[in-house]
């Protein structure tokens, strides 16, 4: 009808490129799929036809294209990001409308609507259904210009983007992002060149084509024309090619992985599984995660930061110090854009490089042949319903043992000590080791202890062993709960009652309490009963880690004793005259850390109850 | 005499030949946790030791033992290791004693 | 008349023989003393090892000595730090101290005496200090010792002893690299004192080392072995925990056999370490020149010929304030540098 022909030899790189990304795409996607365990599958099927495929929906949309996390850590970056995502998107789909609002409902092929500028110069220019398609354009490209514009500034100045550190490059990396930059401006070019042999174009391309014409001599712009449509093409081409096997991979794999995720797909702690793989191309090495870093920020640890993991993984490059160097206190979890579960691809590589056969190692600890059984609690009770665990660390803490003791004194608790005299560990440590089968077979013979005592209740002091409790071991009939917990209830019911005080007291999260078992509000509130409760600046979900995190293998005392220092200082910052906090590992970091007093939770409800005496 | 532990793999009549034992993979386990030299051999690690509790597991010994090129049963000896940590906030040197633990098992682990 | 003052900080034994030393060459030291009286923690002391002198007996002599020299005194006086200016013995050379409330003493020179501060035992949680009844410092036992009360809490004589080394001293867990150097021979002193008192009860020593350096150590700790029974165990306590009968049961490893060991015991005492004062930092940001060790302790200008000079012109060291050491060094170092401050001052008016 119009003689319009969708061809040229420029097309080629741009069509073998899109076949090549589609077909790696496919083969990625479905073999990751099919590997997830059947569970898995089952979750995907029930998820499918309910509302979570809507919310997935909807998350995309805030995520994959507008990057909402990343603006609200940094809105240079979230707008760089945005600029590519958003932008690009709009310019296909604006350009999908405008192929339409131009030939109607005839069949355009692929080239035909990306390199619609070229193929359609014959046609009439002007609105369309009311639009200025051109200048529509125009101000998309205008738009993902400046986010490649501020992508540049970035690679040279990342201190300017609030960023301490950028990511270092692979060498796929290096192809897809030159190509990328390649994009937009040999785009902005092409269409320029058209333009102003054309006399069309919006704005910017009709501008620039303008100017174009009038410098360059009239028999070189025919050629120039199409050396720009051939290196938009070449570029298109490489980077989809890269694509792939380059970090630019999460742009389409950030999708799969919300949609998993929304259907109750999840990453295994302790083990790697199929799912890693959406997650590991899903991160787009946007670093966000290094910064929160405390052993980058303050213990001189640095390339190893979550993102170099990933990094290191996905290429299968991962050496056991990478895997090993992380304390897995969640801060770079928190704060990841995609919501990778940072901690778990961690440990789940520590799985692969450490785990050996449990070998029923721990045969010792059963008992038999005259050695000690761990059922060897000091305290034991016929009839008690509470269990105590004080953990490990806890029992190099005998403040805190004591305090314990005058609480459920107090509370006229009736309480089993599992591990007075020594027991076996909660098995969190060999866990996070990567140790996983060891670990599991510590964790029965705890199990077996707890269900042999017919407790209904288990405290304990350590948010280590509190997580492991709640995470792997099967106690049902038992409930598990921190001392935090235990003291705010006994507290609300009334069993105990605390003294009023005015000291100013500022409260340590705790990584495996906070960040771990999402338990902030507990502590502060028995802390608020007592005195003045002054927070640091960086708290709760943000709060920062002691530095001695137990799955920190790889790190040695001088970075754990700069961490420990740094955080003593935003404690003395609060103006408070003592730190509370409500781990025994984390107290005694932090009492290495700084002058101020250190205090475990259990000891300040010690100090302030009321005794018969204080009542009258 | 039954109640004497000699520790692991070295009998009373057997002394170290320090001219014939290994140090390379000791020294590669330094490299790993450097402060690992630094051990002054107190003993704390080992009195708090919440295996060493129920079984003879005797963690300075059996890294000093490495430290002098004797291998033999430290993997096996390691894997008695609960790996809780309390060792390491005992260490009057600092040192990275879970560290050692896994650097042992994995270096020494064909042992 | 203030270019010929010199202002000595600190009234222990260190402080005190520098004064006296300045008032000998006819120099007039003032002594600026935190407390109520001169003494430091000699006051504290029972008897000094390795001659087991009365503490009293060199305290009383250095008083005494002052008082007859006429030093000025000034009691219940802190320093806030060097002060700078003009008018000193040398141009722009510190120039005297500052008191409270910025009260400005002149002097033509100062001598820091400053001593050091008693690591606080219940840094050391696991060891149970002011949580067990029956732990105490070797603080604790010289104070005891002084008011001739031996005794457990509730009054009774111990049936069991046990000393642990290196509480506070040679641990990175608490910020305490250094070696107090002088805690060994005290807790082998105070378990030779404590063997008089309880004939009956045993007593062990918990180390990690002993450090006998001085003349007439090595000898009493022979002596402490072999004449007072004491068993010496080589392996660092771990921890101190409560026993059902209300003793202290106390895990090491004796390292020289190899295996870990448990003890229940009725006093656990701890062989405290020497901190760098507190105040150490305060000084040394007032003025230019002087410097911390890593340890905390003031550093001297090097280890040999300025080992009571610091790095600004003017202003000397004596004693504890630049590392652990023991009565006699610290009277030797006060000398010294009050000699050294006499020259700085003569060169001065030769100028």
């Amino acid at each position: 009808m119009d003689g319009l022909t969708f061809y040229s030899g420029f097309v080629v790189p741009f069509i073998v490129g899109t076949s090549v990304l589609f077909a790696v795409i496919v083969y990625k996607y479905v073999r990751w799929f099919a590997r997830l365990p059947r569970r898995d599958k089952l979750s995907v099927r029930r998820g499918m036809f309910s509302g979570a495929t809507v919310a997935a929906a909807w998350e995309c949309l805030m995520e994959s294209l507008l990057h909402r996390r990343i603006w609200r850590v940094n809105p240079a970056l979230g707008y760089m990001h945005t600029s590519f995502a958003l932008g690009w998107f709009l310019l296909i789909a604006v350009g999908w409308i405008e192929t339409v609002a131009y030939l109607g409902g005839r069949f355009v092929p692929l080239q035909g609507h990306i390199f619609f500028k070229y193929f359609t110069t014959e046609l009439q220019h002007g609105p369309r259904w009311g639009v200025n398609f051109e200048a529509v354009m125009d101000l998309l490209l205008l738009y993902v210009l400046s986010g490649v514009a501020l992508a540049l500034f970035k690679r040279l100045r990342s201190r300017a983007m609030g960023m301490r550190r950028t990511t270092q490059l692979r060498m796929g990396d290096r192809v897809a992002m030159a190509s990328l930059w390649f994009i937009f401006p040999m785009r902005l070019l092409a269409e320029s060149f058209t333009s102003g042999i054309h006399g069309s174009g919006g704005f910017l391309t009709g501008g620039l084509g303008g100017v174009l014409a009038t410098v360059v001599p009239a028999g070189v712009m025919p050629i120039a024309e199409l050396g720009a449509w051939w290196g938009y093409s070449i570029a298109l081409g490489v980077f989809f090619v890269s694509m792939p096997f380059s970090r630019y991979m999460h742009i389409f794999t950030e999708i799969p992985l919300i949609f998993l995720r929304r259907w109750g797909v999840r990453g295994e702690v302790g083990r790697e599984k199929s799912f890693d793989h959406f997650q590991l191309e899903a991160c787009s090495r946007c670093g966000i995660c290094i910064d929160p870093c405390q052993m980058q920020r303050d213990g001189g640890m640095t390339g190893v930061q979550s993102v170099y993991f990933i990094r290191d993984r996905r290429y299968n490059r991962l050496s056991r110090r990478m895997a090993d160097s992380c304390m897995a206190c969640g801060r770079c979890e928190a704060k990841c854009p995609v919501g990778l579960e940072l901690d778990t691809l961690r440990v789940g590589s520590r799985y692969t490089l450490n785990n050996t056969p449990s070998n029923d190692r721990w045969a010792y600890a059963r008992g038999g042949n005259g050695r000690s059984d761990i059922a060897g609690a000091s305290l034991p009770s016929e009839t008690a319903q509470v269990g105590y665990f004080a953990g490990c660390m806890t029992l190099l803490s005998p403040r805190i043992l004591r305090a314990m003791e005058s609480v459920f004194a107090a509370a006229g608790e009736d309480v089993w000590w599992a591990d007075r005299e020594g027991g076996v560990c909660c098995g969190r440590p060999m866990k996070l080791a990567g140790e996983v089968d060891a670990a599991r077979d510590m964790m029965k013979l705890n199990e077996e202890l707890f269900r042999r005592h017919g407790i209904t209740t288990l405290v304990t002091s350590c948010p280590i062993c509190l997580r492991v409790f709640r995470e792997d071991y099967s106690l049902r009939g038992i409930e598990v709960l921190h001392h935090s917990e235990y003291f705010q209830r006994l507290v609300a019911g009334g069993r105990i009652s605390l003294k009023a005080g005015s000291e100013r007291l500022t409260y340590h999260d705790p990584c495996e309490l906070g960040r771990g078992c999402g338990i902030y509000d507990e502590p502060r509130e028995v802390l608020r009963a007592v005195g003045e409760l002054a927070e640091p600046s960086e708290t709760r979900e943000e709060a920062l880690c002691c530095g001695s995190s137990i799955a920190g293998n790889a790190i040695g005392g001088v970075a754990q004793t700069l961490m420990g220092r740094a955080v003593g200082r935003a404690f003395e910052a609060t103006g408070a005259s003592c730190v509370v906090t409500a781990c025994p590992l984390c107290k005694k970091a932090l009492a290495r850390g700084t002058e101020l007093p250190v205090l475990d939770l259990a000891e300040v409800v010690e100090r302030h109850l009321m005794t018969a005496a204080d009542s009258k | 005499m039954g109640a004497v532990n000699f520790g692991y793999g070295i009998s009373a009549a057997r002394g170290m030949d320090l001219d014939r034992n290994d140090l390379g993979p000791a020294r590669e386990i330094a490299d790993e946790v450097p402060e690992f030299r630094a051990c002054i051999a107190c003993g704390g690690c080992t009195a708090t030791c919440t295996a060493g509790n129920l079984t003879s597991f005797n963690f300075r010994m059996v890294h000093t033992l490495v430290r002098r090129g004797e291998y033999a049963g430290a993997y096996r000896e390691m894997n008695k290791c609960m790996l809780c940590g309390k060792c390491r906030l005992v260490c009057p040197r600092g040192i990275n004693t879970r560290g050692v633990v896994m650097q042992i098992k994995r270096k020494l682990g064909d042992y | 008349m203030s270019s010929k003052r010199i202002v000595v900080i600190g009234g222990g034994p260190a402080g005190m023989q520098a004064a006296l030393s300045l008032a000998a060459g006819g120099l007039k030291p003032v002594i600026v003393e935190r407390a109520g009286e001169l003494g430091g923690k000699l006051k504290e002391w029972h008897r000094l090892f390795p001659s087991m002198t009365e503490a009293n007996e060199v305290l009383t002599r250095l008083t005494g000595e002052i008082a007859e020299a006429g030093v000025e005194v000034m009691l219940h006086t802190e320093v806030e730090g060097i002060a700078l200016g003009e008018g000193g013995a040398h141009d722009g050379a510190p120039n005297g101290v500052v008191l409270a409330e910025g009260k400005k003493l002149p002097a033509g020179a100062v001598i820091v005496a400053s001593g050091f501060d008693i690591f606080d035992a219940r840094q050391k949680e696991e060891y149970g200090y002011h949580v067990y009844d029956n732990v105490f410092t070797t603080v604790d036992i010289e104070r005891m010792l002084n008011g001739d009360k031996v005794a457990l809490s509730d009054g009774t004589a111990p049936r069991r002893i046990a000393f642990v080394h290196c509480v506070g001293s040679r641990d990175e867990k608490v910020n305490q690299r250094h070696c107090s150097k002088v805690c060994c021979i005290t807790a082998v002193k105070q378990a030779m004192e404590l063997r008089e008192r309880f004939p009956e009860a045993e007593i062990y020593s918990f180390y990690m080392d002993i450090r006998m350096f001085g003349p007439g150590y090595e000898e009493l700790y022979q002596q402490a072995q072999q004449e007072s029974h004491i068993n010496f165990i080589r392996g660092r306590v771990s921890e101190a925990s409560p026993t059902i009968d209300g003793r202290i049961q106390i895990k090491a490893e004796d390292t020289l056999v190899g295996r870990p060991l448990k003890m229940s015991v009725d006093m656990v005492v701890l062989a405290v370490g020497m901190k760098a004062a507190a105040g150490n930092e305060k000084l040394a940001a007032s003025c230019d020149g002087l410097s911390l060790a890593p340890s905390g302790f003031l550093a001297p200008r090097d280890m040999f010929t300025g080992c009571v000079s610091s790095g600004a012109a003017g202003v000397f060291y004596a004693g504890t304030a630049t590392a652990p050491k023991t009565i006699g060094e610290c009277i030797a170092e006060g000398a010294m540098a009050a000699q050294r401050a006499a020259e700085y001052l003569k060169s001065g008016a030769k100028r």
